[in-house]
C-alpha cells in the first residue's frame, strides 16, 4: 500500500484539495457511526474523499486497485454496525453530498437517483406526483438511499411493503478495479426482468464490500388514498404480540405494526409530551392505508380484534395526531437515550428478528436478560415482521456497565439464533456482528466469500465487514 | 475543559448517540456537506477536546465557530442534546486558551460595552453615509482591497442615518386611556441605533394598549454577541448592570422588541451565574419578568388597533431566538392578523434560519449568503409588500437579501405596521 503522505498528495492531485479531508480533526469525524463498537475503538481513515460523479469514483477505484488501498464508502453515517467506518484505514469515500434526483418518471412509476439522496427528501420530491418510495426507515430524515440499498434497509412499513431490494430495478456500480457496470434494469424502464443472474440482489445488502453504488433506478408506488393509525395499549407484553397474530389471521395486513414497551412509551412521552401515552407494558401502533372505505373497514376490524385484549384503543385519522404518533414512534431509537438521567442508549444487539410466532417468548426473554445483567433495555420495533429493536440504557463511562452491556447484546443475538431468527433484520452486519455469521449461515458463508473474492480479489472494498478481518 | 458558561460537558456530551438526525436539520450542513460541518461532527470534536485527546487549535475553533446557534439541531434532537449551548460553552472554553482576531476583540470588548462609544461610532457611520463616502468607496472598488471581513461588513451594513431611538422617546410615556401596566422597555443596541423606528413604534403600540412605558436608562448590551464569541466574563459584567437597573423598580414587565435580547434575559443569564448566588436569583427574577413585545400584546394587554387600514400583504420570518428559544411564533402572527387591512401570507420554511446569526454574516459571509438565498427565494414566492420579523440582525440580513434580489419588499417589525394604524 502507498504511504499515507503520497496517498493524500495523489488524491489532491486527482480531485483537488477541496474534496480531500486529511487533518486529524476532519478524519476523526469519520471514525464513528451510531454503533457502540465504533465508539469504543477509534478507527481513523488515512484520508477522506468527497466525490459526486461516476467518473471521479471510477478514477478513485482504479487508483485504489492499482495501489491496493482499502476503500470504505459512506453515506450519512447513520448506520448502527460500523459499516461505514474504515477499520483497516485507507480511504473513506463520502458520497452523502451526491444527492441528485436524476429522473422521476411518474407514468412508468420509477425514479433514478444518486446515492446521497436522503430518503425523506426523495419522498418529498415524489409527493407532487402522488408517488412514494415505500421502505420507511426510522432514520428517514437523514439516511441516504445509497446506504439503504447497501444495507437492504426496510423499516416501519416492511410488514406490507417489504425491504429496499424489492424496489431496486437496477444499479450503476463502480467495480473495485474502477470498471463501471449497470445491473438489471438500470438501462431499461421495464418493471420486470429475469434476464441473466440477478446481480442487483447481490449488490443490495452487500454493505460496500463489492463495489460503489453510484446510481439507482427505483420502482415507486402510487400513494394510498387514505391512512389511519390505531394505538392499542396492553397491560401484558404477550397480549400485544398475540393481538398482532390475530390481525394476520383475520386476513388483514396493516402497512405498519409497531411496538413500544414501557420504557419506549416513557421516552416517546419525554420526546413528545403531547403524546401522553399511559405507561402500560406495551403499546402497539397499527397503520392502515389504502382506499378510504378500505381503511375504515379494516380499521374497524383491527379495533375489534385489539379490544379483546387491550386496555384501551385509540383510532386516529386526524393528520396532526397521526403525524405525532408516527413520529413519536420513528425517533424512539435515539430518544431512548432520555429514559434514565445520567445514562444514554447504545446501539448493540439492537436489530434481532424473530419468527412472528416466537415474538411473545422473545419479548419476555429479553426483559429477563435485562434484569439478569441489571441493564435497562427499551424494546421497540417492527413487531409485524418480528424485527425487534432493543436499546440498552447505560453509562459508557463505567467499565463494568460496558461489560454487562456487551453480555446483554451477546445474549440477545444468541436468543435470535436459538429461536430460529436472525441477528439482524435490517441494519446489517458491519463489523459489529461478524462473529455470528458462521453460526447463522454455515457453508453459505463460504459461497458468499467466493462471490466476494470473484468481484474483489484484492480485498480492497470495505474490508472487515460481513466477514472478519483476516478471513483472506 | 473549563467554561464560565455553566455546562457539565461530560454529562451533556454523553447524551449524543451519534444518530445523525441533526444532519437533516442544520441549515449550514446542507451547504457544507462533509461530516466536520455537521452538528454531530462539531460535538464529537468538542468531546475529544474535553477528553483531552486534542488541544485547542485554530482549525478546531473554525469548526466550532461555524455554527449559527440557531437551535434547529437542539429542538430536533431525539436524545435531548443541547448542541447550541454546548457550542457556546466550548467557545468560551476556547476563548480562554486562544487569541482571537483583532476585529472580534475590537468589535465586542471596546464597542458594545460602552454605549457612548457605540453611539459615536454609529454617528460616524451615519456621517460616512450622509457624506456619500460609502458610495464613493464602493464605486471605486476600494473595498475590494480591504480584508474580506471588512468588505462583508460594508455589504450588509444598513442605512444608519436615523437618530437613535433613545433620543426620540421620552423616558416616561404615559398610557393612552386606562393604565393597565407599568412596563420597562429595554432598548437593545441594534434597534436603538440601527432600527430606531422599531422601539418608537413599540412604545407607541404599548402606550395605545394601556401601558405606561419607561425606556430605562443606563442599560448595556444584553451580552448575547459576547457570549456567541466566547466572551462570557464580559457578558456577565453587562448582565449584572442590566439586572441591577431593570429590577430596581417593580415593573410589571420588561419588554423587548429583539428576539435575541429577550431570549438572553429569559434563558442565557441563568447559565452564566452560579446557582444560589445573588446574581442567579436576579437572573431568575428577570427571566420571569421578560416578555417579547408581541407576546405581551397578545397575552397580556390584548390588541386594540387603530382605525387606519394598511392594505398590505405581509409574510413573517421566525427569528431562531424567538421560535426555538422561546416557543413564540403564533403571537407575532396574531399581531399582524389583528392589524386592520393586513393580508397575512405564510411563506415556506418561515422558521428556517436566515443565516444572519449576529456577526456570522460578516465572519462567514459566503456561507451566510447561501443560507440567506434560500430564505429570500421562499419570501419572494409569496410576493409580500412587507417581510416582517422580530429581530434586528434578521432584519439587516433579510433587507440585504431582498435588495440583492431586486425586491421592493421592506423588512419591518410587526409592531411597526400596527403602529401605523394609530396615525
Amino acid at each position: 500500500m502507498v504511504a499515507k503522505e503520497q496517498l493524500i498528495k495523489d488524491l489532491e492531485g486527482m480531485f483537488g484539495v477541496q474534496k480531500v479531508l486529511k487533518s486529524e480533526l476532519e478524519r476523526y469525524t469519520y471514525t464513528y457511526d451510531s454503533s457502540f463498537v465504533s465508539q469504543q475503538t477509534e478507527y481513523f481513515p488515512d484520508v477522506v474523499v468527497c466525490l459526486e460523479s461516476t467518473e471521479e469514483v471510477s478514477k478513485l477505484m482504479k487508483y485504489a486497485w492499482d495501489n491496493e488501498v482499502p476503500v470504505t464508502p459512506r453515506g450519512a453515517g447513520s448506520g448502527q454496525t460500523g459499516g461505514s467506518v474504515a477499520i483497516k484505514g485507507g480511504i473513506v469515500l463520502d458520497i452523502s453530498g451526491w444527492n441528485e434526483i436524476v429522473e422521476i418518471d411518474d407514468i412508468n412509476m420509477q425514479a433514478v437517483v444518486r446515492p446521497g439522496i436522503v430518503h425523506a427528501s426523495l419522498n418529498q420530491a415524489l409527493s407532487p406526483f402522488n408517488l412514494f418510495f415505500p421502505p420507511d426507515p426510522g432514520s428517514s430524515a437523514m439516511a441516504t438511499v445509497g446506504g439503504m440499498v447497501a444495507n437492504n434497509a426496510s423499516g416501519l412499513r416492511a410488514v406490507k411493503y417489504g425491504a429496499t431490494f424489492q424496489y431496486i430495478l437496477g444499479l450503476e456500480v463502480v467495480q473495485p478495479n474502477g470498471d463501471i457496470i449497470k445491473t438489471g434494469g438500470m438501462k431499461s424502464k421495464a418493471l420486470k426482468s429475469v434476464s441473466g443472474l440477478d446481480l442487483t440482489r447481490i449488490y443490495c445488502g452487500s454493505e460496500g464490500t463489492l463495489g460503489i453504488i453510484t446510481e439507482i433506478r427505483l420502482k415507486v408506488l402510487p400513494k394510498p388514498q387514505a391512512r389511519g393509525i390505531m394505538l392499542a395499549l396492553f397491560d401484558k407484553l404477550e397480549d400485544s404480540a398475540l393481538t398482532v397474530l390475530d390481525v394476520f389471521k383475520a386476513g388483514i395486513i396493516p402497512s405498519g405494526i409497531e411496538i413500544l414497551d414501557d420504557g419506549g412509551i416513557r421516552c416517546a412521552n419525554m420526546y413528545k409530551p403531547e403524546l401522553n401515552i399511559p405507561e402500560v407494558e406495551a403499546a402497539i401502533f397499527f397503520e392502515i392505508n389504502g382506499t378510504k372505505a378500505g381503511v375504515e373497514s379494516e380499521g374497524e376490524q383491527v379495533k375489534a380484534i385489539a379490544e379483546k385484549r387491550a386496555r384501551s384503543v385509540e383510532w386516529a385519522t386526524d393528520a396532526d395526531r397521526m403525524a405525532k404518533l408516527w413520529q413519536g414512534r420513528a425517533v424512539i431509537g435515539a430518544a431512548s437515550a432520555r429514559t434514565v438521567p445520567g445514562k444514554t442508549r447504545i446501539f448493540a444487539g439492537e436489530d434481532v428478528c424473530f419468527p412472528i410466532s416466537k415474538v411473545p417468548e422473545a419479548l419476555r426473554t429479553i426483559k429477563n436478560i435485562s434484569k439478569k445483567y441489571d441493564i435497562p433495555v427499551v424494546i421497540y420495533g417492527h413487531i409485524g415482521d418480528g424485527n425487534m429493536h432493543t436499546a440498552p440504557i447505560m453509562d459508557p463511562l463505567i467499565p463494568d456497565e460496558v461489560q454487562r452491556t456487551h453480555k446483554v447484546a451477546e445474549e440477545i443475538h444468541r436468543l435470535a439464533l436459538e429461536l430460529g431468527g436472525s441477528t439482524t433484520g435490517e441494519h446489517g452486519v458491519g463489523f459489529a456482528r461478524t462473529s455470528y455469521m458462521e453460526e447463522e449461515h454455515g457453508k453459505a458463508l463460504d459461497v458468499m466469500w467466493a462471490i466476494k473474492q470473484a468481484i474483489d480479489p484484492k480485498g480492497i472494498m470495505n474490508p472487515g465487514k460481513i466477514w472478519k478481518l483476516g478471513r483472506e | 475543559m473549563q467554561s464560565t458558561y455553566k455546562m457539565d460537558f461530560t454529562e451533556e456530551l454523553k447524551k449524543c448517540v451519534k444518530c445523525g438526525t441533526c444532519r437533516a436539520h442544520c441549515p449550514l450542513f446542507v451547504e457544507l456537506k462533509g461530516e466536520p460541518g455537521s452538528p454531530r461532527g462539531r460535538l464529537a470534536l468538542i468531546k475529544r477536546l474535553h477528553d483531552g485527546k486534542i488541544k485547542p487549535s485554530q482549525e478546531l475553533a473554525d469548526i466550532v465557530y461555524t455554527c449559527l446557534l440557531c437551535k434547529t439541531c437542539t429542538v430536533n434532537c431525539p436524545s435531548g442534546v443541547i448542541s447550541d449551548e454546548i457550542i457556546l460553552a466550548a467557545r468560551d472554553s476556547l476563548n480562554q486558551s486562544m487569541d482571537q482576531s483583532v476585529i472580534k476583540k475590537a468589535l465586542l470588548k471596546g464597542f458594545l460595552t460602552r454605549p457612548a462609544l457605540l453611539h459615536s461610532c454609529m454617528s460616524m457611520a451615519s456621517l460616512y453615509q450622509k457624506t456619500g463616502m460609502h458610495n464613493v468607496l464602493t464605486k471605486s472598488k476600494l473595498f475590494e482591497l480591504l480584508p474580506d471581513k471588512l468588505n462583508a461588513v460594508t455589504k450588509i451594513m444598513p442605512d444608519v442615518t436615523k437618530k437613535p431611538a433613545r433620543s426620540r422617546i421620552p423616558v416616561v410615556t404615559p398610557a393612552k386611556g386606562e393604565k393597565k401596566f407599568k412596563v420597562a422597555y429595554f432598548l437593545g443596541c441594534a434597534t436603538n441605533h440601527i432600527y430606531p423606528d422599531v422601539p418608537v413604534a413599540g412604545v407607541e403600540v404599548l402606550s395605545q394598549n394601556g401601558c405606561e412605558v419607561i425606556t430605562v436608562e443606563g442599560v448595556k448590551c444584553c451580552g448575547m454577541p459576547h457570549m456567541a464569541y466566547g466572551e462570557v466574563d464580559t457578558a456577565k459584567e453587562m448582565a449584572k448592570q442590566n439586572m441591577d437597573i431593570l429590577l430596581k423598580e417593580d415593573y410589571d414587565a420588561v419588554i423587548s422588541d429583539c428576539a435575541s435580547c429577550s431570549s438572553t434575559f429569559k434563558e442565557t443569564y441563568l447559565h452564566i451565574f452560579d446557582e444560589g448566588s445573588k446574581e442567579y436569583e436576579q437572573a431568575k427574577q428577570l427571566a420571569d419578568k421578560t416578555w417579547d413585545i408581541s407576546d405581551f400584546l397578545v397575552t397580556k394587554t390584548g390588541i386594540k388597533p387603530g382605525t387606519k387600514e394598511q392594505k398590505v400583504k405581509v409574510t413573517y420570518h421566525d427569528p431562531c431566538h424567538l421560535k426555538r428559544a422561546q416557543n413564540i411564533f403564533k403571537e407575532p402572527r396574531e399581531v399582524l392578523k389583528n392589524t386592520p387591512g393586513v393580508e397575512f401570507v405564510e411563506m415556506k420554511d418561515a422558521d428556517r434560519c436566515c443565516g444572519s446569526a449576529g456577526s456570522f454574516a460578516v465572519m462567514h459571509h459566503d456561507l451566510s449568503m447561501k443560507v440567506l438565498d434560500k430564505k429570500i427565494e421562499n419570501a419572494q414566492k409569496v410576493d409580500p409588500d412587507y417581510l416582517a420579523t422580530s429581530c434586528p440582525t434578521c432584519t439587516m440580513q433579510l433587507s440585504y437579501g431582498l435588495k440583492k434580489a431586486g425586491s421592493q419588499a421592506k423588512v419591518v417589525h410587526p409592531v411597526q405596521i400596527l403602529a401605523e394604524t394609530y396615525k
